[in-house]
């Protein structure tokens, strides 16, 4: 099969960057996405011109590295899918993809499709650890977690960190990653130690970083690759209320 | 009140939303009365308003509603300035039709023709009957303002009954979409108890929508 890739192009953060329209021959419908991409760069090496700079890991579908907004949709036109689980079979012969980066202030682009998501690292270490002395590993079962409670933070835990609900919101807000991480560990007996302290703590490195306010579009819940759902953000919301009043 | 700002303004937003909510049921119900036949609904309509007038109990809650009108829309004006830096750059293609409705990518946009239909409304009735701007307004056999004479003269208007009834339609999916999201600003993350409250927002949305949009046709055809 042959598509025609317009693929966002930017050699730096600081120069502007363009759409260039790339044709590709001989793919096959059973290869993924990435690899379609992969085929192209070897044309690029042999036509001696830059690659295309993306990011990828596992290729398969659980680190969340592959992220990028494939014809309007992130990670592509499938719910709850990532990048490298999409394949060439979801398009037809002679389409148009269009391949364009996360786009967020707090996401800056590096380099054509890579964009730089550290402002997730930074709202992780606020707070979304457990502060416990280290050692041998303890007696799992020293700590009763109901079944139901473990499934719940297993849910929220699920988040790959890959950022489709921040490109996907037209607002940019990190909400349902900051609340997934949040739930996660609040849902916990581990973690409710220090409940309050987390979430007043990654919720205001959330702001630091620039997301914007959530308005509950549910694009955010569509396009993650884990289906975290959105009330999560709605339980945040409830934890807010409760570190400040408790807290 | 420094921290969490993005959360106390949904807070804000949320709250306002929801007792505006309250409001309309109230002045819908009120509505009702242009619906019955003349001879009853002008006598009943101006008691009603008198009443109301009146009342100190409602001028309170006049001042709330004001205030929560001038809330509602500033913190909407600083989320969305907010939200839009928080996205400088748009995509060449997006497709948000397929992971979310319209009305809540564009509450913005139904806000603002809300607020526009608010500013014309008050100019219609308020302005005249509380500030006395424009063409004065008589009083019925009982004496009281003839509030209803000023409702039924401006609906005769075929370009006002247009107007009423068309931005009636933002005022619905505004209300949908408003309706559901208050709740979850607010906290409230009870599956089943969301899924009720979807529910209820869509009727609630209909009937306003309705309501509202077939009133002054109604009291045209009269």
């Amino acid at each position: 099969m042959q598509v025609t890739f317009k693929i966002w192009r930017q050699d730096s953060p600081s120069v502007k960057g363009a759409l260039k329209a790339y044709k590709v021959q001989d793919l096959t419908e059973d290869m993924s996405f990435l690899e379609a991409l992969d085929h192209l760069n070897e044309q690029l090496v042999v036509q001696g011109e830059k690659v295309i700079a993306y990011e990828y890991d596992c290729r398969e579908g659980i680190c969340g590295q592959c992220g990028v907004f494939i014809n309007g949709r992130a990670h592509g036109p499938h719910d709850h899918m990532t990048t490298c689980q999409l394949h060439m079979r979801s398009f037809k012969d002679g389409d148009t993809i269009v391949v364009e980066p996360w786009r967020a202030a707090s996401f800056p682009v590096i380099k054509d499709l890579i964009v730089d998501r550290s402002a997730f690292d930074r709202i992780i270490e606020a707070g979304a650890f457990v502060s416990s002395k280290t050692g041998t590993a303890p007696e799992a079962n020293a700590i009763p977690v109901p079944k139901g409670m473990a499934d719940k933070a297993m849910d929220a835990a699920a988040c790959i960190g890959c950022g489709a609900c921040v490109a996907s919101c037209k607002n940019s807000s990190a909400a349902l990653f900051t609340s997934a991480k949040i739930n996660h560990l609040n849902s916990l007996p581990q973690g409710k130690a220090e409940q309050h302290q987390r979430v007043a703590e990654m919720t205001y490195q959330m702001e630091q970083e620039g997301f914007g306010s959530c308005t509950f579009t549910g694009a955010c819940e569509v396009e993650c690759p884990e289906g975290i759902s959105i009330l999560n953000i709605a339980e945040m919301n409830a934890r807010i209320t409760k570190s400040k009043v408790f807290g | 009140m420094l921290r969490n700002k993005l959360y106390f303004r949904k807070l804000l937003i949320a709250g306002t939303g929801l007792f505006l909510c309250l409001f309309l049921v109230v002045h819908l119900s009120a509505n009702l009365i242009l619906v019955l036949p003349e001879e009853v609904a002008r006598g009943l309509y101006n008691s009603y308003s008198t009443t109301l007038r009146e009342s100190p109990l409602i001028k309170i809650v006049a001042y709330a509603l004001y205030l929560a009108i001038v809330l509602h829309v500033i913190y909407a004006i600083v989320i969305t300035i907010h939200n839009r830096r928080a996205k400088p750059q748009k995509y060449v293609m997006n497709r948000s039709n397929e992971n979310s409705s319209w009305a809540s990518q564009n509450m913005g946009i139904l806000g603002t023709l809300i607020l526009i239909f608010i500013v014309i409304h008050l100019a219609n009735f308020w302005a005249r009957i509380k500030l006395g701007i424009g063409e004065e307004v008589g009083l019925d056999t009982d004496g009281h303002v003839d509030v209803y004479e000023v409702t039924y003269s401006l609906f005769q208007n075929i370009y006002y009954v247009i107007f009423y009834t068309v931005l009636a339609i933002p005022l619905a999916y505004h209300l949908h979409h408003g309706f559901k999201s208050a709740f979850k600003s607010l906290g409230f993350y009870h599956k089943k108890g969301l899924r009720i409250v979807a529910k209820v927002a869509l009727v609630y949305a209909l009937i306003m929508g309705i309501g509202f949009g077939v009133i002054p046709l109604i009291v045209y055809f009269k």
